[in-house]
């Protein structure tokens, strides 16, 4: 059956029916029921035609750091930038910024260093990441096609700047379905403090079916991990004793209205829908419960930190949910729709480079430090790819208010870092380079398509083989513009 | 969307070429037959020909060969020299641009080859039409005029012709229809389809015990003139224009006035306007009938997709706005067309339609019919709008009126808050309106530190009560400040930091700490409060609030303090009588609580001045209060009985008068689109990219894949206004095959939940073949002679045996092996509802749905602005937000998460055809949201009400209600016995999530 005839809702073709009850939440329970009505022998909807060859990683563990982090201050190490501290950045004044013109050229407010075997070049902004060096791969030339944050997020995430269309997490799971029988494939913990710029749509599943969504998890909420997981104390006529008298009750009426309509498997999913809720209803409190980390656990991701500790915990729950099966984590570090002025809710520093990547780069540190470490001591950074990256960069010229006024930096979409660590990449290098100043990338340029196929490819998907027909093409996360897997960053 | 690979025109070499025949050719003069095409055919077709089209290229076909490709023209006719397939074919091996490339032919072409080709070029490039080459696209069914299939029909035909075709195609896969449905399952299904409602058990009853043999007719005819049937279709079709009531991206704000376009589509198919009028209004209403109301609304279809405001107002950078307004014209293109024409013409944006015969040309065309309107917030018309006005205006002054005269006799005094917020001191102001420090202008907007500051200039106000502001700045004394009109000045005042931020309001300025002080919310409960970041001045006149009340000596009262962050952070407070220091608060931090003022004002006082100061230090969060500030008579009045009497009938009278003020509501303005101030010229971007555009400017125009049609839409002359009137008219032409089929075909899709071309919105070559030929175009033929009547159309489906089929089928029925995706419709097909239906059964069932239609979407959310504004969701429980899911207000950036869960497409994209999931997320919100729960609740209250406590009889109601049926033996049994040990509400819980309940058979 074509991939089109699949989308009409009464009909519903195999594979959407597979990936509906197989995608979320593949299990035992549903093992049975495919072997029943003859669809399939597994319940990965899409493991003999995705896993195009051998994966290196099995799941992916994304850090997004919204607003635009500034390359400059944190890994491209620009002496000549230095050099020229103070001296006109755009001497005839023919460019014009997201927001200003610019000023001064306004070097790395951090002194950097050479770390590890591999000598790569940090900040001393992430003095606990420096450690971690030979286990990272860096990406100098990265670039994005806008340098706007929305759309800028957009297609950090789902390859286009427009809304709409499915993040890489929806597209993962989408192509490999679940590793766990208990948990949702694709989970996403977003910042505390709110919303990245573009809203929920940055981790949406677009024309995808709705399944491969990321299902967002509140690290805060220990009784409600996720959404309706349980129902609210105020109606106090539902209980966890009744719950279960409630659901043998539905699967009896379900049975009953099912025998006239044996033909519609639909049905079947259905009742197998509400017994995977119930399976996760113990798994996801389980996930989010500390009690069972160590000390030393718990510290090396500050968890009790007032204002490091949030996103450390956020980090912590992701390799804890890594840990059991979950495909696709992302991470948010940093907000947009927040009401929080004293500083800027997220990298977007305009204003005052040194107060607010001087925040954000510490609660970065800690961690996302934590977290490769924490996976290379368990064995699980071998088959973990770790993603670290912004939607652009920001420029190494000041963006300051009045002569003299140290500033902020303005939005680049020319030029940014990624990072990626363990899943099989090539440790300890760097790849591409910007230009002296670190104002546009030059040599081996890199979209979110390059970078995204690499991924693909490292969890065993020929990112130009996993397509879905929509509005008038078969549509792909890397696009039709990029030029495909970076094999240099394979190890 | 997608652009192509890197300029790489590659020509395969022939082992079999011959160079003495090259040289013979060249003493001849050239012809295209004998010595152009076959070094085409034999070196360039491979890679620019029919199969592929690399960069864009083709030159298989007269046309494309000339239009050239991505790099633009290829062939200059009679210059060689400005030829790129010259340039191309004459450069070194070496040289990327060498065409053949190197891995293809080491040498490439010979010099002889090259100088014929040039030749060619030079003398005209000459090419018979003969060889002009056949595009095979062209005959792809889609593009095809509708043909009479009237005659396919047996003679005296009189049935439903749907189901002559449909039985024709069944019984050729030796398939039957299934029986019909039996009625209690018939009126669910079409009262589902038709309204998106369950039906009600009295509906049920009527129905199933109608004698009449055109009981079903008239059901559908009742069901088609309820305004519930335009709620549910309206659904469908701002589906396909991805509607939502805010702009999308990164800042996320209101579209207070685009539900009006959604009340438009909703009016349009209860009075079934004509469907090319309807199409027609959408894209150019505004020029077709400037002064019809209606006509102008509905191009809210053009602006009702996502809109970048940051890229498109708030960045200072002229390239991203390009890029964003690229974005913006593409959606506005692409919605036209695959809305009308199911044409996927956003394929053609970086190069031509890789599968579809639409050029890159003609895309950029359709951008020129469209680059003349911007997406904005305006008047639905002149008239509607004056008429609106000045019936504000005459209710507004009457109330004004009745406050005044209630206001003297309560002897309450004056709200100075309320003054602040434009009002008459007795409650017509708004709150959190604000005046600006800096102008006296009265501003809604929230602002933060403000630029272009100038301190000790006083600024009148041209509000009656307020004489003026003025940002101060003692200057260590020293400055003598003007605080009045009239000249007065103050000094001895401490220094500031000159600084200001956001506004003088009635209520808390922009991101106040908080509202509360001392233990009193200021915001609430009838408390009112004067917000002033420092550094702020405001002086009322009291001669002037003395006139119109009438009282001539006063108090004014107050509650003043420092409503930002605890801490070490203060400010100072000063009031001033005429310009002299009466109360000095100063180094007032939160800490001190309010501190409590009472001041008479004599007979003689003139001005009366509020000062807030920032001791220097100019941060953020000197935010100063005065709550609950009131000028009161300093002798309140005594009211004789007959006066008392007087004030009764006059608060009576105010309250209705602001009944009807609160009907009116906001002026009569819709989110849609507005001419541009000048006619942008539009050329073909190379891949897209708005930083190279390539050639002359283009005229409007629409697409020559049409044969019939005459794809010139104007020339660069054409107003912005005609060019759309021209669109319009082209997609709308009796001669368009597309419309028609594409629109009868969405009218199949929405009730028999497929197609029978199953992508409805792509006709091209990448989307479905139709399933039943012969009866689209007969339905698409019907539609026209119909007169473009949806009503009509669907009354002649749903009549249809077809459509009443049974859906319940076994997996051992014969059509499982034989079609088992119903394509050919051996049965109904079943469906799950959609999230809105969900919802509205719900409510329908628990006996609280709203039913009122139309007007602004109700808000499920707590809404607070912010750079990126807030939109936190609380569960619905009261009546207002109990209304039917198509009068939801949609965010894009923060969808209401529960209807996300059920399926509800993003607004972000065009939803052509909705998505069914089965997850256990939605287990999960069907059984233990709160809303669910809540309306279980009622559920169970409604039963017990109606029926009493009696089990039975509870099981028999809910069944009625819920499912539209008596239980079973069996059911009833398993039911009691439920009922029995955990009682009535989780009863009703469990009926909410059965697979009965959100199944329609």
């Amino acid at each position: 059956m074509s991939t089109r005839a699949e989308s009409n809702s009464a009909g519903l073709g195999r594979r959407d029916f597979l990936a509906t009850a197989g995608g979320g939440f593949g299990g035992m329970a549903l093992s049975a029921l495919l072997a029943d009505s003859g669809l399939a022998s597994g319940f990965n909807p899409r493991a003999g035609q995705a896993s195009h060859f051998p994966a290196k990683a099995k799941r992916v563990i994304q850090i997004f750091c919204p607003g635009g982090w500034s390359q400059v201050d944190t890994f491209d190490y620009k002496p000549e930038l230095a050099k020229r501290a103070g001296q006109p950045f755009d001497p005839d004044g023919s460019l014009q910024f997201f927001a200003s013109k610019p000023g001064a050229c306004l070097p790395s407010q951090w002194t950097f260093r050479q770390h590890g075997e591999s000598g790569r070049w940090v900040s001393d902004l992430f003095p606990k990441l420096a450690t971690c060096v030979d286990d990272m791969a860096f990406i100098y030339s990265m670039k994005s096609t806008t340098a706007l944050h929305g759309p800028g997020c957009f297609m950090m995430n789902t390859g286009q700047s427009q809304p709409g269309f499915p993040s890489m997490g929806s597209w993962v799971t989408y192509g490999l379905g679940s590793e766990s029988e208990n948990l949702p494939a694709f989970v996403v913990l977003p910042d505390p403090r709110g919303l990245p710029p573009g809203g929920i749509i940055n981790w949406g599943a677009g024309f995808l079916p709705a399944v491969h969504q990321a299902t967002t998890l509140d690290a805060n909420n220990a009784k409600q991990p996720i959404a309706d997981l349980f129902p609210p104390k105020e109606i106090t006529e539902a209980t966890p004793e009744n719950d279960e008298a409630g659901l043998s009750f539905l699967r009896k009426l379900n049975r009953i209205h099912r025998e006239e309509r044996s033909g519609n498997t639909e049905l079947e999913a259905r009742i197998a829908a509400y017994e995977m809720a119930a399976r996760l209803q113990l798994s996801a409190p389980e996930v989010t419960e500390l009690h069972g980390e160590s000390e030393i656990t718990k510290k090396l991701y500050d968890i009790d930190h007032p204002e490091i500790g949030p996103f450390g915990r956020q980090c912590l729950l992701a390799r804890r949910l890594a840990e059991r099966g979950v495909r696709f984590v992302q991470i948010y570090c940093g907000a947009e729709n927040t009401t929080a002025r004293e500083i800027r809710p997220n990298w977007d520093s305009h204003e005052d480079i040194v107060r607010d990547h001087g925040y954000w780069g510490a609660v970065l540190d800690t961690g996302a430090s934590a977290l490769l470490k924490d996976l290379k001591s368990r064995g699980m950074l071998e088959d973990t790819l770790v993603i670290c990256t912004s939607e652009f960069g920001r420029q190494p010229a000041a963006q300051a208010r009045k002569e003299g006024d140290t500033g902020g930096r303005d939005h680049n979409a020319g030029a940014f870092t990624t990072w990626l660590a363990g899943g099989g990449i090539k440790p300890g290098i760097g790849y591409g380079a910007t230009d002296e100043l670190g104002f546009q990338s030059v040599d081996k340029i890199v979209h979110s398509w390059e970078l995204h196929a690499t991924a693909l490819e490292l969890l065993g998907i020929d990112h130009e083989r996993l397509t879905r027909y929509h509005n008038g093409l078969e549509q792909r996360l890397t696009g039709f513009e990029g030029s495909g897997v970076i094999r240099d960053l394979i190890g | 969307m997608q652009t192509a690979e890197p300029m790489r025109i590659a020509l395969i070499t022939s082992a079999f070429f011959s160079l003495s025949c090259a040289q013979a050719l060249l003493a001849k003069e050239i012809d295209f037959e004998s010595d152009i095409q076959p070094i085409f055919l034999e070196h360039c077709y491979d890679c620019h020909g029919p199969k592929k089209q690399k960069s864009g290229l083709r030159l298989d076909l007269r046309t494309s060969a000339f239009r050239g490709g991505e790099e633009g023209t290829v062939i200059v006719a009679g210059k060689s020299g400005e030829s790129a397939l010259i340039a191309h074919v004459s450069a070194a091996p070496e040289d990327e641009k060498r065409m053949p490339p190197r891995e293809h032919s080491k040498d490439g072409l010979t010099g002889d080859q090259i100088k014929a080709l040039t030749k060619w070029i030079d003398s005209g490039a000459s090419w018979p039409d003969e060889f002009a080459g056949q595009d095979e696209r062209l005959s792809h069914w889609a593009w095809q005029p509708v043909t009479e299939k009237e005659t396919l029909l047996p003679e005296n035909f009189t049935a439903n012709p749907v189901d002559f075709f449909v039985r024709r195609k069944l019984e050729q896969a030796g398939l039957t229809m299934s029986p019909e449905a039996d009625r209690r399952t018939l009126i669910r299904r079409l009262s589902f389809d038709l309204h998106g409602l369950p039906p009600t058990p009295k509906e049920v009853e009527s129905f199933v015990n109608d004698p009449d043999p055109l009981a079903y007719e008239k059901l559908v005819d009742r069901l088609l003139e309820s305004p519930h049937y335009g709620e549910r279709f309206a659904r469908h079709w701002l589906d396909i224009a991805h509607y939502a009531d805010t702009h999308g991206f990164e800042r996320d704000k209101r579209r207070d006035s685009a539900w009006r376009y959604r009340d438009y589509v909703i009016s349009v198919f209860n009075q079934d306007k004509p469907y090319d009028q309807f199409l027609r209004e959408q894209i150019a209403g505004d020029v077709l009938s400037p002064d019809d109301s209606e006509a102008v609304v509905a191009t809210g279809f053009l602006a009702a997709g996502p809109w970048d405001f940051v890229g498109q107002v708030e960045t200072k950078s002229p390239l991203l706005r390009r890029s964003a307004r690229a974005l913006d014209l593409d959606d506005m293109a692409t919605q036209v067309m695959t809305a009308t024409m199911a044409m996927t013409v956003n394929c053609a944006r970086c190069h031509d339609h890789k599968l579809d015969p639409i050029s890159q040309e003609e895309y950029y065309q359709l951008w020129s019919v469209f680059a003349g309107v911007k997406r904005e917030e305006r008047v639905i018309s002149e008239a509607a709008l004056k008429e609106y006005e000045s019936q504000k205006e005459t209710l507004m002054e009457e109330r004004d009126r009745l406050d005044f005269e209630i206001g003297r006799r309560e002897g309450k005094g004056f709200d100075l808050a309320d003054i602040v917020g434009g009002g008459n001191g007795l409650g017509t102001g708004k709150f959190r309106r604000g005046i600006d420090v800096r102008s006296a202008a009265v501003q809604e907007r929230e602002f933060g530190r403000l630029g272009n500051v100038k301190v000790n200039q006083f600024k009148p106000s041209k509000f009656a009560f307020i004489d003026g502001v003025v940002i101060p700045d003692g200057q260590d004394g020293k400055a003598e400040i003007p605080v009045s009109s009239t000249g007065m000045t103050v000094t001895g005042l401490p220094s500031t930091s000159g600084e200001a931020w956001d506004m003088i309001r009635n209520g808390p300025v922009a991101s106040q700490h908080s509202n509360e002080l001392s233990g009193i919310d200021f915001t609430k409960g009838g408390h009112s409060l004067i917000g002033l970041h420092a550094n702020a001045g405001i002086t009322f006149d009291l001669e002037a609030i003395r006139k119109a009340s009438g009282i001539e000596e006063m108090r004014f009262m107050t509650l003043a303090g420092y409503f930002g962050k605890e801490g070490a952070m203060q400010a100072d407070v000063f009031v001033l009588l005429d310009g002299k220091k009466v109360v000095e608060l100063r180094g007032l931090k939160r800490a001190d609580g309010a501190e409590a003022v009472d001041l008479f004002l004599p007979a003689s006082a003139r001005f009366l001045t509020l000062l807030s100061l920032d001791g220097g230090n100019g941060i953020g969060h000197d935010q100063v209060g005065f709550g609950d500030a009131r000028l009161k008579p300093e002798r309140p009045a005594r009211l004789t009985p007959k006066e008392q009497a007087l004030l009764t009938q006059l608060r009576s009278k105010k309250s209705s008068m602001e009944e009807k003020i609160a009907e009116l509501g906001d002026p009569p303005r819709v989110y849609a689109v507005v001419p541009e101030e000048e006619l942008p010229e539009i050329r073909l971007l190379r891949r897209g990219d708005t930083e190279s555009p390539i050639g002359a400017p283009l005229p409007p125009g629409a697409f020559a894949m049409l044969e019939a049609l005459d794809p010139n839409l104007g020339s660069l002359e054409t107003g912005q206004g005609e060019r759309r009137v021209a669109l319009a008219n082209w997609i709308t032409d009796s001669e368009n095959p597309l419309t028609s089929r594409v629109l009868v075909n969405r009218l199949w899709h929405w009730l028999f939940g497929q197609g029978i071309v199953n992508t409805p919105s792509d006709f091209g070559l990448g989307g479905d073949r139709p399933s039943h030929p012969e009866l689209l175009d007969w339905l698409a033929g019907e539609f026209a002679k119909r007169e473009w009547s949806i009503k009509s159309m669907q009354r002649l489906l749903l009549t249809s045996e077809t459509y009443r089929q049974d859906s319940r089928f076994s997996g051992e029925s014969s059509g499982v092996a034989v079609d088992a995706g119903n394509r050919l419709l051996w049965r109904q097909n079943p469906s799950r509802i959609e999230a809105e239906a969900i919802r509205d059964a719900v409510l329908t069932v628990s006996g609280k749905l709203n039913r009122k239609r139309g007007g602004p979407g109700f808000e499920t959310f707590d809404y607070k602005e912010a750079y990126a504004p807030i939109y936190t969701y609380e569960t619905a429980d009261e009546p207002a937000l109990w209304r039917r899911s198509i009068y939801r207000y949609l965010v894009r950036t923060t969808p209401d998460r529960f209807m996300t869960t059920l399926d509800c497409p993003d607004p972000a994209n065009l939803t052509p055809t909705r998505m069914t999931t089965t997850t256990a997320l939605q287990s999960l919100a069907l059984y233990n949201n709160e809303f669910m729960l809540l309306q279980a609740r009622y559920f169970a209250d409604r039963v017990e009400k109606e029926v009493g406590s009696d089990p039975e009889k509870q099981v028999t109601r809910c069944f009625a209600l819920a499912f539209g049926r008596e239980p079973s033996p069996e059911e009833v049994a398993v039911a009691r016995e439920f009922l029995k040990a955990e009682g009535l509400f989780l009863f009703c819980r469990s009926l909410f999530n059965a697979n009965e309940f959100v199944y329609v058979d």
